[in-house]
């Protein structure tokens, strides 16, 4: 589904990202890569496999959209280096016509020279694309006119049906000039926001559809 | 003759028991067993003089001094330990006897563990966890290579937990340090005592034997009525509209127990009972597990001198320690079984041929026929049974790397060693060996560029190398499993208990909430605890709790099923009288089933299309059989459903026309296909997920800390249903998955129980009524917040549901 945000169209796609059109942009949050062999180096037997569907749907995603650039909002890799780095490094490697950069989140944690010996660039605070501010966590004080993207969140909401029926699932969310991604990882959990006065665009398998 | 015994027994003035005789003889013999004897007669010294007396013995027969540990007493209660710590050092100081005794749990100090380390006591009072703390310290066997017996005190509590589990595997090693190691256990009443000594002491133990205290005691049980009926609610779990009728007895009473079932009904009523009655305060207290160790343990002191009145508490009050001021018991709700009922009424009362007297008070109209239930029950014996774990595979990893942090395990020994408990007689070699590659190497496959490392094999011994891995494990060691914990503190410092982060976590500063009895205002959350000052306002919020949840025993609705039937022959008896009104109403509305009969009321509300189903067999069994009769209906067409249940019935909730009929009503109750259709209906609801919850908590892969003492484990959190679902969609055989499938059978669905009802009900005639409004029976189900939810339609049709809500909308 499209929308427009500041003068800027949006896609918001059910991958659990954004691409904007106009500058042949795809930004995604909250990927949380090398989460199950970060777990798995501290003896917690979280199965290695289930790193690799995020790969597969990243790659799909920039089939079908062809961006120029992919922007990470934050939170790329789990912590502190592990084997699961090549992994990364290898799909960068694949993908040559794209341009990858990292807007820095909590969780990342390396060494910037480290990705950007990879090709991928890293951006410390914050991106700006015309009216909007792209940062991992939300900022606190925004310029007049502007609007901010961030992630962090991992925002969710309960959908309500009849006879008492509910689903969980991923949003994005608006509210006071701030959009919040979804993240992308599927090793990350939801955390459910409160809908009054907000923007809620629920996330189906398919489709993204505003409440 | 026991004549240390026998001496202080004249010393005090008290003469022993039979049983007290018979135990010490018993050990003097060498025999290991299993006490059955209720609380305030004098277990604890029927089996601490049989041991002392061993001790002297050796003493003066051997020419080496007897250095060392040589009893091990286990209890499950911190409060507890303290008890018998104390009882045991007044004999030992009373006696001048050269036996020291120790206390290890929790709340003991380094200093002192480290002293107790290097110059073990005589005796070592401690916790399940404690001892498995102790096997993951280097030099275990040096320590206890003099030990000859070990004590489990309320071995029923201990049995039906994982704690259990933990006592098992503890003996096992202990066992095999020294074969002729004497273990004693003491239980109070339950259904199955001789299966409860068989699991502690071992299969075909040589010399083994069970001694029952034959101590009457008389019980008294009287359920409190409101005025009238037609003022009482129909559902309900607080009982407050009684409150007024508890106050004469409290007043009549030396002292008086409260107990409630959960730890927010124990806040709320201790509230609501000083303020109906504000002459009270200072007489009246709180106690239940969150709170600190410091106001329990003046709660308790004080129930000791007689200065309370009053305590309302929950299940922290259940066991062992005795309060010889009190002499009245009041039930709040449901106890939900016969043997709990009677264990709390057991804390009325300890003089020798007093009366224990317990009243029970129901929170809702239909729960008054409990207290009939409850008296026919008591008369008939109907005493449950504590069903033990087995093939808890979570306890059995977290005890691997117990062992692998301390001296190391070889791997042919250990098996030798877990198969010899009950709880592993049936494990095979293959399912230890996945243990221990998900120790070693984290899964059954060896994946390229793999990291994991938690257990290593070195020369045989697999053991834990990384000092990180060792700390986090000694940190999570246990079987209670808990939601994070906050700490809640005053401004100055002094802590009051501990809550749920969650429930925390949507307080801001300023908002106010009860806790300890007292109202309290947020200040601020730092370092992992709610910081908080006492609040003047009126109103705030009350904590509520996860867990305890507790289904109705077989045995009590058995008898609710009796006395329900006794309600259609109209036999007099002062509850069902005054029920009868309910009664006829229910009948009028839609029908009174017979003891033979099933009865199946379809509604329809605004919510949309309920069916209830009302076959009294436990609010467990009925979830089971809710998914099971939801599965089947899913055969016919795609349905998804909200499942409410409580003791009595359960109710399907649709947003579609459901068709049941007398015809299909027979079908959904049959027996053909039954296993099928169990395994079917567990994989589409959350059964098992909650069952992982503790397993992943107790196998290490959810890394919970203590409450005030969390280490932070920085990017270490997952939750466990995340572990669920990437183990469900790609590991699906892991041991762990397959246990909490298992679980969930034994457990929830209590698959032996659901199964006679399910052959019970078969044999049924189905009456199914459309009711034009909620009956009395519905209500309580209808008003349950707690629903599960099973569905068979795909998501897509579920999500397409909700689009089409959302386009018209």
């Amino acid at each position: 589904m499209q929308i427009s945000l500041a003068g800027t169209t949006i896609e918001l796609l059910p991958q659990r990202a954004i691409f904007l059109p106009e500058t042949a942009v795809l930004i995604l949050g909250d990927l949380h890569l090398g989460k199950a062999m970060h777990f798995r180096k501290a003896g917690i037997f979280m199965p290695p496999q289930s790193a690799y569907k995020d790969y597969e749907t990243l790659h799909l995603l920039i089939q079908k959209h062809q961006p120029q650039h992919v922007y990470f909002l934050g939170d790329l890799f789990h912590s502190h280096h592990n084997s699961e780095w090549n992994q990364l490094t290898a799909f960068i490697g694949e993908h040559p016509q794209t341009m990858f950069t990292l807007i820095k989140g909590n969780h990342d944690i390396l060494k910037a020279e480290l990705y950007r010996q990879h090709n991928i660039n890293v951006i410390e605070k914050a991106l700006i694309i015309d009216n909007l501010i792209f940062s991992h966590e939300p900022l606190k004080t925004l310029p007049e006119g502007m609007i901010n993207v961030a992630g962090h969140i991992h925002p969710g909401c309960v959908i309500r049906s009849g006879g008492r029926q509910s689903l969980r699932l991923p949003c994005f969310y608006f509210k006071d000039n701030l959009l919040l991604l979804p993240a992308f990882g599927h090793l990350t959990g939801l955390q459910i926001l409160d809908r009054s006065d907000a923007e809620v665009f629920v996330v189906f398998p398919d489709k993204v559809m505003v409440l | 003759m026991n004549k240390l015994a026998e001496d202080w027994f004249e010393f005090k003035g008290w003469k022993p028991y039979p049983f007290q005789r018979n135990t010490w003889k018993a050990i003097d013999k060498g025999f290991s067993g299993l006490l059955n004897a209720p609380t305030g007669c004098g277990k604890t010294y029927a089996v601490w003089f049989g041991i002392i007396q061993d001790y002297m013995k050796r003493r003066l027969s051997s020419k080496k001094k007897a250095a060392g540990l040589h009893c091990l007493w286990i209890t499950p209660l911190r409060a507890l330990s303290k008890e018998i710590f104390n009882a045991a050092t007044v004999v030992s100081e009373d006696l001048e006897l050269p036996y020291r005794i120790g206390l290890r749990t929790g709340d003991t100090s380094a200093s002192e563990r480290a002293g107790q380390k290097k110059n073990a006591p005589q005796a070592l009072i401690t916790t399940p966890e404690s001892i498995h703390i102790l096997l993951a310290g280097k030099g275990y066997a040096d320590f206890f290579k003099n030990l000859e017996f070990v004590v489990v005190d309320e071995w029923h509590e201990l049995m039906g937990s994982k704690r259990g589990v933990l006592v098992e595997l503890a003996l096992s090693v202990l066992k095999y340090l020294n074969p002729q190691l004497k273990i004693w256990g003491i239980s109070a009443t339950i259904g199955n005592l001789d299966e409860a000594e068989e699991i502690l002491l071992g299969t075909q133990h040589p010399k083994a034997t069970l001694i029952r205290a034959s101590v009457p005691k008389k019980i008294l049980i009287e359920t409190i009525l409101p005025d009238t009926l037609d003022k009482f609610p129909w559902a309900g779990h607080l009982g407050i509209k009684l409150a007024d009728k508890i106050l004469p007895i409290i007043e009549q009473s030396q002292s008086t127990l409260i107990f409630t079932n959960t730890r927010s009904q124990a806040e709320i009523w201790y509230q609501h009972l000083l303020h109906i009655q504000p002459d009270l305060a200072g007489v009246i207290a709180l106690h239940h597990g969150s709170l600190g160790e410091e106001l329990r343990q003046w709660v308790e002191q004080a129930l000791h001198d007689g200065i309370l009145k009053a305590v309302v508490c929950t299940s922290s009050l259940d066991l062992g320690v005795d309060f010889r001021p009190v002499d009245t018991v009041i039930q709040i709700g449901s106890a939900k079984g016969v043997a709990r009922f009677l264990q709390r009424a057991g804390r009325s009362g300890h003089y020798p041929g007093a009366t224990s007297k317990i009243y029970f008070l129901p929170t809702h109209s239909l729960e008054i026929l409990e207290g009939t239930a409850l008296r026919y029950a008591a008369f008939n014996d109907m005493i449950e049974s504590r069903i033990p774990y087995i093939r808890s595979f979570d306890v059995l990893i977290q005890f691997m790397v117990t062992l692998a942090v301390s001296d190391g395990f070889n791997a042919d020994i250990l098996f030798e060693q877990v198969q010899t408990t009950h709880c592993f007689a049936s494990i095979t070699r293959d399912e230890f060996n996945e243990c221990l590659l998900l120790i070693t190497q984290g899964g059954k496959m060896l994946e390229a560029y793999d990291e994991f490392h938690k257990v290593v094999l070195e020369n045989g011994l697999y053991k834990v190398i990384s000092k990180k891995v060792a700390m986090r494990h000694r940190l999570s060691i246990g079987a209670i499993v808990s939601d994070a914990m906050m700490q809640v503190k005053y401004l100055g410092g002094k802590y009051l208990g501990s809550i749920e982060e969650w429930f925390i976590s949507r307080l801001k500063p300023d908002d106010n909430f009860w806790f300890a009895g007292r109202n309290l205002e947020l200040v601020m959350v730092k370092d992992m605890a709610a910081i908080v000052r006492n609040s003047k306002k009126k109103k705030g919020i009350v904590p509520s709790w996860m867990g305890g949840r507790l289904p109705l025993s077989s045995y009590l609705t058995d008898a609710i099923r009796h006395k329900l039937n006794e309600a259609r022959e109209q036999v007099p008896d002062r509850e069902m009288t005054f029920l009868q009104p309910l009664f006829e109403e229910q009948s009028r509305r839609s029908y009174l089933p017979e003891e033979n009969e099933l009865l199946i009321e379809k509604i329809e509300t605004k919510e949309g299309f309920h069916v209830f189903m009302y076959p009294f067999e436990g609010k467990f069994v009925h979830e089971g059989m809710a998914a099971i009769i939801a599965y089947r209906l899913g055969r016919i067409q795609p349905f998804s459903f909200s499942i409410a249940m409580n003791d009595y019935g359960f109710e399907l909730l649709s947003d579609q026309e459901i068709p049941v009929d007398e015809v299909i009503a027979q079908q959904l109750f049959s027996l053909e296909n039954l296993s099928e259709d169990i395994a079917g209906s567990i994989n589409t609801t959350e059964m098992a997920r909650r069952k992982f919850r503790d397993i992943a908590g107790i196998a290490g892969l959810v890394f919970q800390g203590y409450p005030g003492k969390q280490v932070k484990a920085k990017h270490l959190q997952a939750n466990s249903g995340l572990f669920f679902n990437v183990f469900r969609d790609y590991e699906k055989d892991n041991l762990l998955l397959r246990q909490a499938y298992e679980e969930v059978y034994d457990f929830q669905l209590e698959i032996v129980r659901m199964r006679r009802a399910f052959e019970r009900i078969s044999g049924h005639k189905i009456v199914i009524r459309h009711p034009k409004q909620l009956t009395p029976f519905a209500f309580p189900i209808f008003a349950e917040v707690f629903r599960e939810k099973f569905s068979n339609e795909s998501l897509e049709d579920r999500m397409n549901k909700i689009k089409a809500q959302l386009t018209k909308g």
